[in-house]
């Protein structure tokens, strides 16, 4: 359960300071704007470049913010398995990803007058899709840490990483949006297949990402 | 043995922090790990706790091999940094720890009352003084009752007063201590037992007394 204590911490610790949420929702809201003001027939896959660049900027700080304040220390040298590290700061992306789910996705539909023939499987695809997304980007961000450049670092490992996942929830969201579901699997077995992939690398090497 | 290194080396790329160290420290032993500024003493005990992996030697913590959670359990590290979470309140950062070390709630409150801080338990840490994150830092190293109480240069910014409270509280910790400090009367004061570093190398392991005249004989 130690795992838990780390994701409680970091959501304290983040609704204190609102650094991150914040950012992402700033960055969020800004960009359905913007799409809103310039593209007259927009696609359902704007709705997923939202994610991707607030996911990008945002996913990556809860490692980030341990290594500048000298606290990821504190849990290298506490009886907590590197894993248990790694799962704690995942379920604290995937919550900081739900809040931002449940803020622009109504805002979105709004906006855009976009009204799936299934909305629930349109909002499970996406985050299934968002998840993928979370694990991918946390799993990369501790492979960074030890990078003085990591912040310029991270998105360049993750967008060819993370492409797969972002085209198959498109392409399954699509589905859903229009409610064609005829293949829906195929893009749904790459972000679920993805994800555990992902989650697997990243578990099996944060014992040495971690450790100098 | 609760602790042993042999020839322990540690190379940061091309550079060698440390380049052979030998020693090792017994139950209730207080060690100080003594050398000038960059002589590889954080880099020693870092390797003691986990935080980095040797590149040669051997090491043994608590008869083990490697820095596990089980040896880790039995450790408390005080550095420099304080290892505090700045947003959160000093409760609340204990509390977190103590979640690390399955230590109950009963236990933090009485760290609070020990270590003067019980009135401002509920401040958040970035509002603390030097001193007090200092206090709330050895509390969170101490929650586990540890067997090694690791110190890294723990005075570092202290004023005399918090210095002097450091000093009285170690006075009355029994278990086996690793002081790193380049102040020759603090390693005399708090360890009985000196290990001198120099550029990666021990020079000098012995009693602590008469230092200034070792020190001076060896690095100078």
């Amino acid at each position: 359960m130690k795992f838990l204590s780390i994701a409680i911490k970091d959501l304290r610790t983040e609704f204190r300071t609102k650094g991150t949420i914040n950012f992402l929702f700033l960055f969020a809201f800004l960009s359905i704007m913007l799409f809103s003001a310039t593209v007259s027939n927009p696609e359902p896959a704007l709705l997923w470049v939202v994610f991707i660049f607030a996911g990008m900027l945002g996913y990556s700080r809860a490692f980030l913010r341990e290594v500048e304040t000298g606290t990821l220390d504190a849990l290298k040298i506490s009886p907590v398995s590197p894993s248990s590290i790694l799962f704690g700061k995942i379920i604290y992306n995937a919550a900081i990803m739900l809040l931002l789910e449940v803020f622009v996705i109504p805002i979105f539909m709004a906006v855009f007058e976009l009204y799936p023939e299934n909305l629930i499987l349109a909002v499970l695809i996406l985050t299934a899709g968002n998840l993928a997304f979370v694990v991918v980007s946390s799993s990369l961000s501790v492979l960074v840490i030890k990078s003085r450049a990591r912040e310029l670092l991270l998105p360049i490992l993750l967008f060819p990483v993370v492409f797969p996942v972002i085209i198959s929830t498109v392409q399954a969201f699509s589905m859903a949006v229009s409610g064609n579901l005829e293949g829906i699997q195929a893009p749904i077995s790459v972000i679920l297949g993805f994800s555990t992939a992902t989650l697997a690398v990243g578990y099996l090497t944060i014992d040495y990402a971690l450790i100098e | 043995m609760i602790v042993r290194l042999e020839n322990v080396g540690k190379s940061f790329g091309r550079f060698k922090a440390l380049k052979d160290i030998t020693f090792s420290l017994k139950k209730n032993e207080r060690l100080a790990l003594l050398g000038p500024n960059g002589s590889g003493k954080t880099t020693t005990v870092k390797v003691i706790s986990g935080q980095i992996r040797p590149t040669k030697g051997y090491l043994e913590i608590f008869g083990r091999k490697k820095v596990d959670e089980s040896a880790r359990r039995k450790m408390g590290v005080v550095s420099h940094n304080t290892f505090l979470y700045e947003d959160l309140t000093a409760f609340e950062n204990l509390k977190f720890f103590a979640s690390l070390y399955d230590v109950d709630d009963e236990r933090i409150k009485e760290f609070f009352h020990e270590f003067g801080l019980w009135k401002r338990r509920h401040d958040l840490v970035r509002n603390y003084s030097r001193g007090m994150k200092q206090r709330l830092s050895i509390a969170r190293a101490l929650l586990n009752d540890p067997e090694l109480l690791i110190l890294d240069e723990p005075t570092t910014g202290l004023d005399v007063e918090s210095k002097n409270r450091l000093f009285e509280l170690l006075s009355n910790f029994n278990s086996a201590i690793i002081f790193t400090t380049h102040n020759l009367q603090e390693a005399e004061i708090i360890c009985e037992r000196t290990v001198l570093i120099k550029e990666g190398r021990v020079i000098y392991d012995g009693r602590s007394e008469n230092l200034e005249e070792i020190y001076r004989g060896i690095v100078e």
